[in-house]
Parts: C-alpha cells; sequence; structure tokens
C-alpha cells in the first residue's frame, strides 16, 4: 500500500506547521520523517493517520484511493504512540486482541482465532511469556514491542510510528531499531516513522523526508541525503560541521562572493608534518576522548578561527597528539551550496 | 569515579537524622489541636450526647417501643415518639431518595464535563472550568433562594414552575394490565416545584455538581488521549473506546467522586432547607436534625445526627481506600509518560 501525500497545509492559529507538502511513499518501503521538533513531522504522521485533519485543499491517498475524509478507524493504519499508549489495566493478550475483540461481531475471529493471532505476534515481537503480565510491570522496550504487535494486530495496510523509540535509553534504542529494520524485512508493509535522530532515520529507514519549518527539505535514500545535501539546513541536520569562509587570498575576489565550505569533523584530516605545502598550520587546543572517536579542538594559525576534528583511536595514537602542539590540518569532501547558505 | 557515585547514594539513600526543629513541632502541635477541637471533639459530643440518656434512648429515637415493654410511658409519651420516629424515617427516605437521584445525575453531568474540557480544546474552555467549580464559591443559601426566584411564585419561570404537575415517584405503585398496557400507575402527584422533593433534588444537585468532574478533570488531563485514539485507531467504536478505555482508567477516581457527592448530598442543608419550605414532609437527614433540635429534643437531634457522622466517618474510610487506588492509577499515569 502506497501513501500519497497531496498539497498538505496545517495551521494551528497563526502558527504554520505544514506548508505545502507533498510526499509519496512506496509500497513496503521504510521511510524516516526526520526534522527538528516544531518541523512539522508528527503533524504530517497524524494527518495520514486521520488523527488531525489537514487545512482544506490537501489530499492523503492510500493506493490511489483518497483517505482525506476517511475516519481514523477506517484507514487501516497501525498507529503506535511515542508513550505507548497501552491500556494499562489490560494484560498484554487483552491489549494485542483488542483490535481483533473490536471488530463487528460478524467479522470478530473466534477466540481460538484471537488466541492463535495474538500468539504469533507475541513470538514477532519476542515477548512469549509476557503475555500476563500488565504494561507497569514491563520495561519501555517491552511495552513499545507489545505497541507494535497491537497495532499489527488488525492487519494494518500502513505502519505509522509517532517517535517510536524517543523514550528509551541509547542502547535499547540501539537494539530496537535494528529489530525494527528486521521485522520490516520480514513483513514489508508500509512504515512511515518520525524520528528526530539522524543517526537512527540513517541506519533504519529505506528514504528519509528531511523536514524543516513546515516543508519537506530533501527526501532520498540515506546516502543520498547524507552524501548530497540538497541544502545547508540538510548538511547542518545529519551531523556537526566546520564552517568556512572564503579565504581572503585576492585570487577569488573580483568573481563576486565565494559561499562558505562545509567540512565534517571526520574529513579534518591532521598531520604532523607539511610535505606536500597544502597543510593548514594549527594548534590543538583540546583533546577529548569520545568512545570510538577523539574530538580535537584546533585553532587556526592564519585566521584564529576554531576547528573541529574528530580522529579515528588508531589515528590519534599514531599521531600522539596533545593539547598544544602545532600540527596541519587538510580538509577533505569540502560542501559548499551556492544558492541562499542562511542557516 | 564509581566510587564516589556510590557513596553518594549510599548518603542519599541514608534519612537525615530525624532532628525535629521547633517549627516543625510547633506546625504540629497547631495541626493537632486544630482537628482535635474542629473535628474530634464535636463528633465526640455528637455521640455523647446521643447516648447521654442511655442506649435505649437512642434506639427510641428510631426504633420506637412497642406496647409492652415501654409500659412505664404514657401513651401521649409512646404516641410521641412513634410520630417522631416516623418522621425521622420519612427524612432518612427522603435524603436517600434524594441522594439516588442526584448521584447518578452528577455522575453522567461529572463525566460530560470533565470529558469536554480534558479531551477536546475549545473557546471558552477555561470558562466552563471556572463555571464547574462555580457552586463551591456560592453560598448553598443563597443558591437556594436563586432557585426560589426562580421558579417560586412571581419568579422568572413562575407561571409555569408553579402550574407544572409531576408525578411523585415515591408512590409508584401497580394498577394491573386491565384496561393498561402499563401496569404502574403514580398514586400521587405534586404541583409546582418549589416546596417540593424536585426543587431539593434540583438544589442538591447543582450543590453537588463539581465533586464528579473535580475528580476526574485532573486526572483526564495527565491521562492525555493517547490510549483513546490507540483504541480507535484499532477500529474500536466510539461507545466501546469510552467503555473499555477511558471509564476503565477513570474508575476509581470516578468512584472516588461519586462518595464526596454522596456525602454531600446527604449533608447539605441550606439549598435544601430554603427549598424545602420546611415542611415536614420535605425534611431530609440534616432539616430533621434542625426541627428536633428547634424542639429542644437535644437527645433525638443529636442520635439523628449520628447518622451522618458515621456516614461521614463510612466515607473517610472508603474515600482513603478510593485515594490509594487512584494515586497509583495517577502514578501509572505519569510512569506511562516518561
Amino acid at each position: 500500500m502506497s501513501i500519497e501525500v497531496r498539497q498538505i497545509s496545517k495551521s494551528y492559529g497563526s502558527f504554520q506547521a505544514l506548508n505545502d507538502v507533498s510526499l509519496k511513499v512506496e509500497s513496503g518501503e521504510l521511510v524516516a520523517l526526520l526534522g527538528p521538533s516544531g518541523s512539522g513531522k508528527t503533524t504530517l504522521l497524524r494527518i495520514i493517520a486521520g488523527i488531525e485533519a489537514p487545512d482544506p485543499g490537501g489530499k492523503i491517498l492510500f493506493d490511489a484511493a483518497d483517505v482525506s475524509a476517511t475516519a481514523l478507524g477506517e484507514r487501516r493504519i497501525g498507529f503506535v504512540f511515542q508513550h505507548y499508549a497501552l491500556f494499562k489495566h489490560m494484560s498484554v493478550f487483552e491489549n494485542i486482541a483488542f483490535g481483533l475483540r473490536s471488530k463487528p461481531w460478524r467479522q470478530r475471529p473466534s477466540n481460538a482465532a484471537i488466541k492463535a493471532k495474538v500468539e504469533e505476534l507475541l513470538a514477532l515481537v519476542q515477548l512469549q511469556n509476557f503475555a500476563r503480565r500488565y504494561p507497569a510491570q514491563l520495561s519501555g522496550g517491552q511495552r513499545q514491542r507489545v505497541a507494535l504487535a497491537r497495532a499489527l494486530a488488525v492487519e494494518p495496510q500502513v505502519l505509522l510510528l509517532d517517535e517510536p523509540f524517543g523514550a528509551l535509553d541509547a542502547t535499547v534504542r540501539r537494539e530496537l531499531r535494528r529489530w525494527l529494520r528486521k521485522l520490516h524485512e520480514r513483513i514489508r508493509v508500509t512504515t512511515l516513522f518520525v524520528t528526530h535522530d539522524q543517526e537512527e532515520a540513517l541506519e533504519v529507514a529505506d528514504r528519509i523526508a528531511l523536514m524543516n519549518l513546515g516543508k519537506i527539505e530533501q527526501f532520498g535514500p540515506p546516502e543520498e541525503v547524507y552524501e548530497r545535501p540538497a541544502n545547508p539546513f540538510v548538511y547542518g541536520f545529519l551531523g556537526s560541521y566546520n564552517l568556512f569562509h572564503a579565504r581572503h587570498d585576492g585570487a577569488g575576489r573580483g568573481q563576486g562572493e565565494t559561499p562558505p565550505t562545509f567540512v565534517r569533523p571526520h574529513d579534518v584530516e591532521i598531520s604532523r608534518d607539511n610535505a606536500d605545502g597544502l597543510g593548514i598550520a594549527a594548534k590543538v587546543t583540546h583533546v577529548g576522548f569520545a568512545g570510538a572517536a577523539v574530538n580535537v579542538e584546533l585553532l587556526r594559525l592564519d585566521d584564529q578561527q576554531h576547528v573541529d576534528a574528530a580522529l579515528t583511536i588508531q589515528t590519534y595514537r599514531d599521531l600522539a597528539l596533545k593539547a598544544g602542539d602545532q600540527v596541519f590540518m587538510r580538509l577533505r569532501n569540502p560542501h559548499s551550496f551556492y544558492e541562499d547558505y542562511a542557516i | 569515579m564509581s566510587r564516589a557515585a556510590t557513596l553518594q547514594i549510599r548518603a542519599a539513600a541514608a534519612p537525615p537524622k530525624a532532628k525535629r526543629s521547633a517549627v516543625g513541632r510547633l506546625l504540629v502541635a497547631a495541626a493537632v489541636i486544630f482537628l482535635t477541637l474542629f473535628i474530634v471533639l464535636p463528633i465526640a459530643n455528637v455521640f455523647t450526647q446521643a447516648l447521654s440518656n442511655g442506649f435505649a434512648a437512642y434506639w427510641q429515637v428510631f426504633f420506637p417501643p412497642a406496647t409492652d415493654p415501654a409500659a412505664h410511658l404514657t401513651l401521649f409519651e409512646k404516641h410521641q415518639l412513634a410520630d417522631q420516629a416516623a418522621h425521622t424515617w420519612s427524612a432518612i427516605r427522603m435524603s436517600c431518595g434524594i441522594a439516588a437521584v442526584v448521584v447518578p445525575l452528577n455522575i453522567v453531568f461529572g463525566l460530560v464535563a470533565a470529558w469536554a474540557v480534558t479531551k477536546f480544546r475549545f473557546r471558552g474552555r477555561v470558562l466552563l472550568v471556572t463555571l464547574i467549580d462555580l457552586p463551591f464559591s456560592i453560598s448553598p443559601v443563597i443558591a437556594g433562594l436563586v432557585f426560589v426566584l426562580w421558579f417560586g411564585r412571581g419568579g422568572i419561570f413562575g407561571d409555569w414552575g408553579t402550574r407544572i404537575t409531576w408525578p411523585d415517584p415515591a408512590s409508584l405503585s401497580w394498577q394491573g394490565f386491565s384496561g393498561h398496557w402499563w401496569p404502574f400507575t403514580f398514586a400521587n402527584s405534586y404541583t409546582g416545584i418549589i416546596f417540593t422533593p424536585l426543587a431539593m433534588v434540583i438544589a442538591t444537585a447543582f450543590v453537588t455538581f463539581p465533586f464528579v468532574a473535580r475528580a476526574l478533570i485532573p486526572l483526564m488531563d495527565s491521562q492525555g488521549s493517547d490510549e483513546e485514539l490507540a483504541a480507535l485507531s484499532l477500529g474500536a467504536s466510539g461507545w466501546r473506546t469510552f467503555r473499555t478505555v477511558t471509564l476503565a482508567n477513570i474508575r476509581w477516581a470516578l468512584l472516588y467522586g461519586a462518595i464526596l457527592c454522596t456525602a454531600r448530598a446527604f449533608g447539605e442543608f441550606g439549598a435544601v432547607s430554603v427549598v424545602s419550605g420546611h415542611i415536614d414532609s420535605n425534611d431530609t437527614i440534616p432539616l430533621r436534625v434542625e426541627k428536633l433540635w428547634d424542639g429542644y429534643n437535644m437527645q433525638a437531634a443529636f442520635s439523628v445526627a449520628t447518622l451522618l457522622a458515621l456516614l461521614a466517618v463510612a466515607t473517610l474510610i472508603i474515600k482513603a481506600a478510593v485515594e490509594f487506588k487512584t494515586g497509583h492509577d495517577e502514578a501509572a499515569a505519569s510512569a506511562a509518560k516518561e
């Protein structure tokens, strides 16, 4: 089931949450809606779900069928909330069975069928032994898996996840996002999830829609979004960076202004010697150890600009850097944006 | 690093040496003195006065003596006791009847109001929240008076309010099927609203309105509407969502509000006093206590008052139990949010 969003706008009073957004998610895709808070990603998800109504004019299509006027309960979506929204007073089993038991009695499966279905789903989310527990007795990750199983019980055409791992701690989050990826490969239901964590989006999604201020800035596969960002916002949102303004070396001056250049910290190369003469002289001001990487703060000696570099442990050991050392740096993969570069 | 952390945790876990300051002692003493003076002593007084002539006299207020064991009483005394007991029972029935109508009514109103205020955002919402609290801030006597001014003779709805005829539900009786398709009938009917039980129901409903809504609003606010949306997205109907999700989540708070509402309905004096017209047959328990007191029948007045005191104690116990439950519910709601 593909999802198509056509010219959706949404405003709350004077605040424009979504501004003429269009998006097409292909059937079976896993798409991330990525953006900072207030970018409208959750609003878009809730509009697709039917929880909120868009401003008149836009359209939501599920496989060519216009569902803009269809009620939440009839869109056949599975919605997973950031805070799980499990039914507290029901056991895990009853939570998952809820959708099946809510069907009109003609379509309602027998108790045996419901039991079989719930057990199948419990196995899918690896919670076979938890059927009798209550949500309060589960950890955050387990609750989120129950919420997912509950949403899948009604065999939705589309799965919508609102910051599914937002309330979990880092380790569980990493584990769950891998698990979600695998689950999606197994069940292949069109999935759209909202996140503000770029790492999560890059790792899990087939395609990423990067949103800012109620608009989609770029929509594409993770590599494309990361390697060929459409604009400075996308570049800036996907990771930290150094910003270099045009150097006043006289050559570029006649041809107008040179746009600023963006370089990721891990693309700043550091060496002790300057054999080719292209290195920029800099002084190490601080060395910060951050697990797998070492963050080095540099001060350019020519224009006194601060530059962040990220080295692998190995390089760091080979160089034996410490604060106060004088080194040479080279910039790999510089990015420039020729149109408006205001961030 | 880790050693420092453990040490810190241990330091935090060890309770600070219980050293009450002078101010703390003073505050505790003030609270204890206040409670004793204003709650414990009056209740004790109610019971001592009620039992001042012995338990037999207390018992006779409700169950007047039959002929033989009360041979020492004159016929007049026996009639007087029987008459007063009949009035007391009528008051008890009236109070129970009013509560039986008002509490379910206010459960529905309170639910609807709390639902509207917490699950929707609309213009005038804050005003509505304030209006729900209005009965708390208005003197019940004034409220009663307003109803008299509305429905009484010469009132705004006076023409209608004095002429309307409505059946007395207490006079429901069996009439059989001969000539009717409906086998029940009301033997009596009332005319007018003011100075009838209907006015007392209206006045009590007004005064006790906020309790259910007040008990529900904070809980429903903290729960948000995610669970309802989840239920709807799973294809549940609105009614099923309300029944299995909303109602299930608020059941303890609803019970809590209903208990407070019941206690207030039984205890209401001012508004009911105004609209009852001091007619004997309209007396509720508090009005009956007042009349016995005014008739210099102290012991009987206090004996009837023990009913209200016992009701208050029972309410406190149930309330504490339910509070314990709602506390858990609210903690669960906030835990789920985190």
